[in-house]
């Protein structure tokens, strides 16, 4: 293993070696950037209609000598505007150059928080800047990508305030349905924790922890996709990176920012719901009764006494967000600084979720030398808030009487004011569930050049938290005639630690060989640690009502959970330029990690990326201003979760009883021989624009195979163990990107500009293991058997949603597709037939989503509009299976129809039996029970497994930017104000609430159960900013 | 450039330090939270605990099929003898059973006889009650991790498995030992006696279901029934605990709120309120709930409730009574129970024998149920219970056998061994129409083995029998 790193090194290093330059007769001069004087390393210079030329080295000279005084010299750097100056008798040209307006110039921040120029990349990536991240005014950064990066598929889990959002690039790359297939959160070059620690018992919608970063703190966001974008990072970002630069404070006078923003938020989308009747059964009022919607007709009863509540409208409220921000920055020559203070309160749209957050951060810069610099930044948060048990409000708003105001929750002795059912805003109220997380981020690098073609840089960096959570479920008050929320009540105490340790220490050595010839090496170490530890203390059964502290209570359980993970890599990255038009970046990397088995947890991997600007090498119509090809091909290891080698013993929770605590041998048993799993993606792209880049075009086609994936594999029983952590099968994604951007229309101060991307996506379980036939990634109840699951089969693709389904004629015995264009079959009661068989009733992986921006200005104005879409998924609406057990949908309107089911009998012929609809002894006379919806309906997953595409409106802003000579005459440098609008739903045929949402939470992979969570919300917001 | 050579230098030097630093540095791995390997005590303990709950939950998963327990829906799959997927009643079998392997083999190798002794028992009661649900499955490539995909064995084999492991229990419980059980059992709390008499016990209930097979000898039977339990006091059970209450408790109590469960069945409510048999039980009202109205009903298997409403007019377990307290003991083999067996062996040689203990097991369970003595003479002495030596019948043993075994797994190996011919007994409402309008006679295997395990599941139909039952 040592041998692979070091080999690797020594080839890096050999490619250093010398090659003389003569000098001949020269001119020589200096190319500086008109914005700020400073000189422009790398600058080419063309002699032109030659193909010789050269380059500026790092303080911007450049010397070249040319055939005569006629020639033409054309300077050019990436970002500025090209000049060409004839030689005549000079023997010094210093050349200034002008920032040029085109977006092509973009330099990117890549691996190790280092900017590149895009041009010279041989991969795609993306960034968004501040005001894109900001103008949406999404609390959570995740958030802030939504619909902006190709490739990149963010989703909500849910509509709670500080509730995770999940970001997917290029597909699911993992089989394992507990994996995290995030990509690696980096901030300022350090990776930092973006977890999500579901609460142990009922849903609550926890944070994702990248949530505690200040969304006005970033500067950009750049996203690294394929694994060769990301091989200097190693096994974290083998899903890709987002790497995120913090602003920093700039040269020149002191800046004050200021941003306020008040926002609202509301239930974005409700099904389709029912309010002709009421509580009771078989059409019967009863006030009492567990039914809340198959009673009485409300025209016929036509009593104020029982009348539709429209429950699901005011049970939500109107949720608030203020957000209120703060920054100072500045800085000279020597040294800058940006300090910023951060304040955010939110309150959901379910009574009692709120969520908070303080952010203080501190960053500086100090060019101590020409020698040496370093910079560091501290980053405190405070962030928490009370987390209520959205998946069971919405199961109680299930239950309850569509005839008795939900909000009319409490009795004056402060009991639960109920008719027998658990009223889900008590529940909301008093079952509480506080977190409190404190958070210090911190980093520091220093940059030493004892020459300039060598630097030593080293950055340190820091990730603490502690997250202190309470959860309280009240016992009985002791009063005669309550109900309680629980037989005894709970308490619950959770304390876990998180601490993230990062240090990277690597060595650039840079070298111009000739007018053609530029290289720069980085070769580095890099080690990571994170230390959890989890202590939950539980107490039952509360002596005196009302006082929560674990020493009222009777019984007390307690568990701990601790963990440890440390990875060293070692890593080369080298970049070859030639003439500034052909890119070679060839990287490797050895990472050896705590996790997997001595014997094989040391593993190299390389990558080779190829970029070539084409248009710089041809002579192009002039209509054709930029072209470049890009390929790359790249590996990435992938190592595994710590402490689960080998077999173990457990303590089930239930001891100690009696004074005995039991032992259990590990049902789940780690491969001794464990591997790293390796991911190979291969990319192609091109990036082109044309006509003066009023146009631009970026493709990439992406594969990545995973190959021997750790999977905790299902294994029978009799074994001895029931899962075993082994490598098991490989996965393949593969897909298109594009951008599509331009600039329709420019007039005098209007600007329209366009930007699209567009992302396929198709994958499929390459291989299993031998002798496993399949791996279940998760199921979702249903009532009546329509229990949904999915299962991952060799040759199929990821996302495959099996469940019950009605019998259809002339299916095909072997597809395990079920063909909803075939005829039901009809059974002789004149209702459908089930089909008890698990067939596929959709897949939950979207095929094809994208964005598209708008964006126009006009002098001080700005209006811009993102319309997002995904499509090409089905997901199970566990909320239609419930509200159809209860007769609350819209469709159960039609209870006392008689109808006759299209479809076919089991001997072919047309089914032509009316049949009632409704519940008991129809009009025919026939006793129909429960009724259509409860005995036939609700147990066919396949009317629950539905299209869950979208197209939203994920941002519309209108803003306004106060103009020059007005601004001179108040304090104020600037000053905007905006509105803004988020997650509109302009077409969908889900029915019900957000399809967005889903119930696992961002930290797995089952994301095809929408289930009863935290329905989204649609936000609008003002904001005003102001400079001084 | 020499520089660039102190570079290298330093450079490589760093590299080989830190290659050695970092292999202790890397060496974190060991589990912090679950440990390297557990004392044979506390393997007993959870053994014990968890071997309760597999006939509690071998007992949930059944007494729909031998009608102590129907669903309050219409056409419930547990009622209508579908195939269901036992996947995790069939993990806490093997889980246990991997439990005793792993302690039995602890207890062999330190010589820790006694705990080998009561770990082979339970082993052979486990495994007797996974063949009995199951027939063909895993047992001699199993829980030592030689193959991911182990082979079924042929159950009648097993039987000689469970037969002998309970002889090799039997003998290493006498011997001597290096260490003893004590609170860590759960059952007996150590008390060796008593472990062998249970032993005894288990023999006498595997060779009864073995009374078709050219191998059984009744003799036997009675000569195991000789060693086995005396009193109520000997039963084999597992007392349950403040912070864990019985399951079957924990059932009522779900039902008492709306999570509807624990349902008696008509059959079960007809069989001891006078309809099915002459007498009025006084058992009854200490064994289930009654309506609003005091009354009891039952629920039709398969029919569901009707209009009912979801409570007070249908019998339920309730909390509180002999079986569904929240520190009732769940009972793995009964006094009574051993009785019955006695009955049922000695009634084609010794009826006297027979008709004596079928009443000595009524008055057991009455005894455990703490019948009043007048309610209990009353019962025992009428002429339809006490109907004398000559007039016992095997229904009659079969009948105050189901009403002893109440809630029990045992009772379907009796009723399948019996032909489900218990007084009145239909055919649930909705039967599962591939079963021809007979009874189940096995469960179908696990959803986890057909797909983790295919190629050597058995491929059976819910009316094959197992082998005891040809």
């Amino acid at each position: 293993m040592k041998k692979n790193y070091v080999m690797t090194l020594l080839f890096l290093l050999g490619i250093l070696v010398s090659i003389p330059l003569y000098a001949q007769q020269t001119v020589k001069g200096k190319v500086i950037a008109q914005e700020d004087g400073k000189p422009l390393p790398g600058a080419s210079i063309l002699i032109q209609g030659t193909n010789t030329g050269t380059v500026t080295d790092i303080d911007g000279f450049y010397s070249i000598n040319v055939p005569n005084a006629k020639s033409v010299l054309v300077f050019s750097f990436i970002g500025f505007d090209s000049k060409s100056l004839p030689v005549g008798s000079a023997t010094i040209l210093d050349v200034v150059l002008a920032t040029s307006a085109s977006d092509l110039d973009e330099f990117i921040v890549t691996a190790f928080g280092i900017s590149q120029e895009k041009k010279s990349l041989g991969y795609a990536a993306q960034s968004i800047d501040s005001e894109a991240i900001t103008a949406t005014k999404q609390v959570n950064v995740v958030n802030a990508l939504q619909g902006q990066v190709a490739g990149v598929q963010v989703t909500n889990s849910g509509g709670a305030p500080g509730q995770s959002a999940r970001i997917i690039i290029r597909g699911i790359n993992s089989l394992d349905p507990n994996a995290d297939n995030q990509p690696l959160f980096v901030v300022d070059g350090v990776p930092v924790d973006n977890s999500t620690v579901e609460s142990a018992g009922t849903p609550r919608g926890m944070t994702n922890r990248i949530a505690d970063i200040n969304p006005n703190d970033i500067e950009t966001m750049s996203v690294l996709k394929g694994a060769a974008a990301t091989a200097l990072y190693g096994v974290r970002a083998a899903n890709g990176a987002v790497i995120i630069t913090t602003k920093k404070g700039k040269s020149g006078q002191v800046q004050v920012n200021f941003s306020s923003s008040f926002g609202m938020d509301e239930l974005v989308k409700k099904p389709a719901l029912q309010d002709e009747y009421g509580q009771g059964f078989s059409g019967v009022r009863d006030d009492s009764s567990f039914w809340p919607s198959w009673g009485a007709s409300f025209a016929e009863e036509n009593d104020p006494n029982y009348v539709f509540q429209d429950n699901w409208t005011n049970a939500f409220n109107t949720g608030k967000t203020f957000d209120n921000n703060l920054s100072v920055s500045g800085g000279n020559d020597k040294a800058t600084f940006y300090g910023s203070f951060g304040r955010l309160d939110q309150e959901g749209i379910i009574p009692f979720s709120n969520w908070e957050r303080t952010t203080a951060k501190l960053s500086g810069t100090v060019t101590a030398s020409e020698k040496f610099n370093f910079s560091g930044s501290i980053n405190y948060s405070n962030s928490g808030g009370n987390r209520v048990p959205h998946d069971r409000f919405l199961e109680r708003m299930m239950y309850w009487s569509e005839s008795t105001d939900v909000t009319d929750y409490i009795n004056e002795d402060g009991t639960m004011k109920t008719y027998g059912n658990t009223n889900p805003i008590y529940d909301a109220r008093f079952a509480t569930y506080e977190d409190d997380v404190n958070r210090v981020i911190g980093n520091i690098n220093f940059n030493y050049s004892p020459t300039d073609w060598l630097m030593f840089s080293y950055r340190l960096g820091t990730d603490f938290y502690s997250d202190s959570r309470t959860e309280i479920t009240p016992g009985p008050m002791g009063i005669v005639g309550e109900q309680a929320l629980d037989d005894i009540g709970f308490l619950e105490e959770t304390r876990i630690n998180s601490k993230d340790l990062n240090s990277n220490f690597y060595i650039t050595l840079k070298k111009q060989w000739n007018e053609s010839w530029n290289t720069q090496l980085r070769v580095g170490n890099d080690i990571f640690q994170r230390k959890y530890d989890r202590i939950t203390a539980t107490g039952k059964e509360f002596v005196i009502p009302g006082f929560y502290n674990l020493s009222n209570t009777t019984q007390i359980f307690a568990s701990q959970g601790k963990s440890v993970r440390r990875l060293v890599g070692f890593y080369g990255d080298l970049m070859v330029d030639y003439k500034n038009f052909l890119f070679l970046n060839v990287t490797g990397r050895n990472d050896i990690s705590s996790t997997l088995p001595k014997e094989n947890n040391s593993f190299f991997y390389p990558s080779v990326s190829l970029g070539y600007v084409f248009s710089e090498n041809f002579d192009m119509p002039s209509w054709f201003t930029f072209g470049k090809l890009r390929a790359s091909w790249a590996q990435v290891g992938k190592d595994t979760n710590p402490h689960i080698l080998g077999a173990t013993f457990v303590s089930p929770s239930v001891f100690p009883l009696n004074g005995q605590v039991g032992f259990s041998k590990n049902s789940t048993f780690g491969d001794p021989a464990l591997k790293p799993e390796r991911t190979t993606s291969v990319e192609f792209g091109t990036q082109l624009a044309f006509f003066n880049n009023k146009l631009n075009l970026d493709v990439t086609y992406y594969k990545s195979n995973s190959k021997d994936q750790i999977i905790p594999v299902p294994i029978s029983d009799a074994t001895g163990f029931s899962s075993y952590i082994t490598n098991a099968g490989e996965i393949e994604n593969k897909g298109f990107e594009f951008v599509i951007g331009g600039t329709p229309l420019e007039r005098g101060d209007f600007r329209w500009d366009v930007t699209a991307n567009l992302t396929t996506n198709n994958n499929e379980v390459k291989s299993i293991r031998e002798g496993i036939d399949q791996i279940v990634i998760g199921s979702q109840y249903g009532y009546a058997s329509a229990t949904v699951t999915m299962i991952l089969k060799e040759g199929q693709s990821y996302g495959n949603i099996y469940g019950a389904s009605y019998v259809r004629a002339g299916a095909d015995p072997e597809s395990e597709f079920l063909d909803r264009s075939l005829p039901q079959v009809i059974a002789s009661n004149g209702f459908p037939l089930r089909n008890g068989n698990q067939l596929i009733l959709g897949n939950a992986v979207p095929k094809l989503f994208g964005g598209l921006k708008n964006q126009f200005n006009y002098k001080g104005f700005e209006f811009s509009f993102l319309v997002d879409f995904r499509t090409g998924l089905e997901q199970y609406n566990q909320f239609g299976n419930f509200l159809s057990a209860f007769g609350k949908q819209e469709d159960a309107e039609r209870r006392n129809e008689t109808v006759v089911f299209p479809g076919v009998l089991a001997d072919g012929s047309q089914n032509t039996k009316p049949v009632w609809l409704g519940q008991g002894k129809g009009p025919d006379g026939v006793d129909y029970g429960a009724g259509y919806w409860r005995n036939n309906y609700r147990g066919s997953s396949e009317n629950f497994v539905n299209d869950a595409s979208y197209i939203k409106l994920r941002n519309i802003t209108l803003a306004y930017n106060l103009q020059p000579e007005v601004l001179n005459k108040t304090p104020f440098r600037t000053a905007r104000i905006a509105l803004a609008a988020n997650n509109i739903i302009l077409s969908t045929p889900w029915d019900g609430f957000d399809p967005e949402s889903f119930s696992a939470g961002a930290g797995g992979n089952a994301v095809g159960f929408t289930g009863l969570g935290f329905p989204g919300v649609q936000s609008y917001f003002v904001t005003l900013n102001l400079g001084f | 450039m020499k520089l660039k050579n102190k570079i290298k230098t330093l450079l490589g030097v760093s590299l080989v330090l830190s290659a050695s630093a970092c292999e202790s540095y890397l060496d974190v791995n060991d589990n912090p939270n679950n440990p390297q390997d557990a004392p044979i005590s506390g393997l007993m303990t959870n053994i014990t605990y968890e071997t309760s709950w597999n006939v509690y939950r071998e007992g949930s998963a059944v007494s729909n099929y031998v009608q102590y327990l129907a669903s309050p829906n219409p056409g419930s799959s547990s009622d209508t003898m579908e195939p269901l997927n036992f996947s995790s009643l069939w993990f806490s079998l093997y889980n246990v059973m991997t439990d005793l392997y792993t302690m039995n083999e602890k207890a062999e190798a330190e010589g820790a006889r006694h705990y080998l002794g009561a770990g082979q028992v339970l082993m052979a009661l486990n495994l007797g009650m996974t063949v009995d649900l199951f027939g063909d499955v895993p047992f001699s490539e199993s829980f030592n991790f030689t193959t991911v995909t182990p082979a079924y064995d042929d159950d009648k084999a097993l039987y000689g498995n469970i037969m002998s492991l309970l002889d090799q229990g039997i003998s290493n419980l006498q011997a001597t030992t290096t260490s003893s059980m004590g609170n860590d059992d759960f059952i007996y709390g150590g008390d060796l006696d008593l472990w062998l008499k249970f032993a005894h016990t288990l023999k006498a209930r595997y060779m009864i279901h073995q009374k078709g097979d050219p191998g059984y000898s009744a003799a036997e039977v009675l000569a195991a029934v000789d060693k086995g339990f005396k009193t109520n006091d000997q039963n084999a059970q597992v007392v349950f605990f403040e912070q864990r209450f019985n399951p079957w408790a924990s059932d009522a109590i779900a039902n008492a709120n709306l999570n509807l469960t624990g349902w008696i069945s008509e059959q079960f409510i007809q069989a001891l309120d006078g309809t099915s048999y002459p007498t009025v039980d006084p058992r009854l009202k200490l064994m289930v709930g009654t309506t609003k109205e005091g009354k009891f009903v039952g629920t039709v298997n398969g029919a569901g409730r009707g209009n009912a409403p979801e409570q007070g007019a249908r019998s339920t377990l309730v909390e509180g009574q002999y079986y569904t307290s929240r520190q009732a003991p769940l009972l793995i083999a009964t006094f009574a129970e051993l009785k019955f067996i006695e009955a049922e062996a000695a009634f084609a040689t010794d009826k006297t024998r027979a008709y004596a203990a079928y009443l000595a097991g009524i008055e057991a369970h009455m005894n455990m149920l703490s019948v009043n003595s007048t309610e209990k003479s009353a019962y025992l002495t009428h002429p339809s219970v006490s109907m004398g030596a000559a007039a016992l019948t095997i229904d009659a043993i079969f009948k105050e056998k189901y009403v002893a075994m109440f809630l029990h797994p045992e009772t379907w190996n009796d009723a399948r061994r019996y032909d489900y011919g218990y007084k009145n007994m239909t055919l649930p409402e909705n039967l599962n129409p591939d079963l021809g309008g007979k009874y189940l006679r096995r469960l179908a295997y696990p959803d986890s083995e057909v797909s983790r395990n295919g190629a050597n599941v058995p491929v059976v139909s819910l009316l094959d029998r197992v082998w005891w039952n040809q």
